[in-house]
């Protein structure tokens, strides 16, 4: 699941640099309906792994992911 | 016509050297991201703090983004650089008065570089919020293919961009027709355009055909 979510985010970053680089009709398209939900499902994977593992209970201890 | 002359005093505004900031900034703060989540990926696993920072650096690098894409797309290349626009902002340079927006964009009577968005947005943040919300579902109109030829305005045209600059005006003032108050409330209730009836059409009809012959 991490794997997943890196891959997204990693996407969504390659589209943001993509747009930076030539801002345009196609890239901001791009940016807006591809980026943002690419990068939304993959923080939404993060916090969904590391709720698993019991980040965001008390007294639970940092754990590697 | 005669040729666009060139020189660095008919850009605008003036292009001053240094660094652009707005494109700069997203990718300086996705790079050390594209890092942490190359080794994620790799690894199947990041510690607690590489993790943070692999949340924490794409999320600030699409907020520098959105600030870049929100202040990018006001640029009038940017409008026509999606081919059912393109035939419109070239038809912003045609200098025999065919149409209000050539009027405006070749008399300097709106900036320039960002004529596109003088006109079609209004006033505030929330003129801004509004052209925005606008320009996405035009993004998705034009990704999807859901749209109709020739273009038409979605709703009338809100008359408050142009009395933005017009309403104190003394040439706009002294204008009998202006005057009159059957017109006033007929243009501010949109029951009447300036377009059509006393000025020419916003935008030359076979501009609004995406570079199509109208039929």
């Amino acid at each position: 699941m991490i794997r997943v979510a890196c891959l997204l985010a990693l996407i969504a970053l390659a589209i943001l640099i993509m747009t930076a680089l030539h801002l345009d009709g196609a890239t901001a398209t791009m940016f807006s309906f591809i980026g943002i939900p690419a990068l939304a499902v993959a923080l939404g994977l993060y916090v969904i792994k590391r709720w698993q593992l019991g980040a965001f209970r008390r007294g639970s201890g940092p754990s590697t992911t | 016509m005669s040729p666009t002359p060139v020189g660095s005093l008919f850009i605008s505004p003036p292009v001053a050297p240094g660094v652009d900031w707005t494109h700069l900034l997203p990718i300086l703060v996705a790079i050390p991201g594209v890092a942490i989540l190359v080794w994620g990926l790799v690894r199947g696993r990041l510690p607690p703090a590489a993790g943070v920072a692999g949340l924490v650096l794409p999320i600030a690098a699409y907020g520098f983004g959105m600030l870049m894409v929100m202040e990018g797309s006001k640029d009038v290349r940017f409008c026509g650089s999606c081919h059912l626009m393109t035939p419109i902002v070239a038809s912003l340079r045609a200098t025999d008065g065919s149409s209000l927006a050539a009027i405006h964009f070749t008399r300097g009577l709106v900036p320039t570089n960002e004529a596109c968005y003088a006109c079609h947005s209004g006033y505030g943040i929330w003129g801004t919020f509004e052209a925005k919300k606008a320009g996405a579902m035009h993004m998705l109109h034009n990704l999807t293919g859901h749209y109709a030829l020739p273009l038409e305005l979605n709703g009338p045209f809100d008359i408050a961009s142009c009395l933005g600059c017009h309403a104190g005006a003394a040439s706009f003032r002294d204008v009998e027709a202006h005057q009159d108050p059957d017109v006033q409330q007929a243009l501010l209730s949109h029951t009447m355009a300036c377009t059509g009836a006393c000025h020419p059409a916003a935008h030359p009809e076979e501009a609004l055909t995406g570079g199509r012959a109208p039929s």
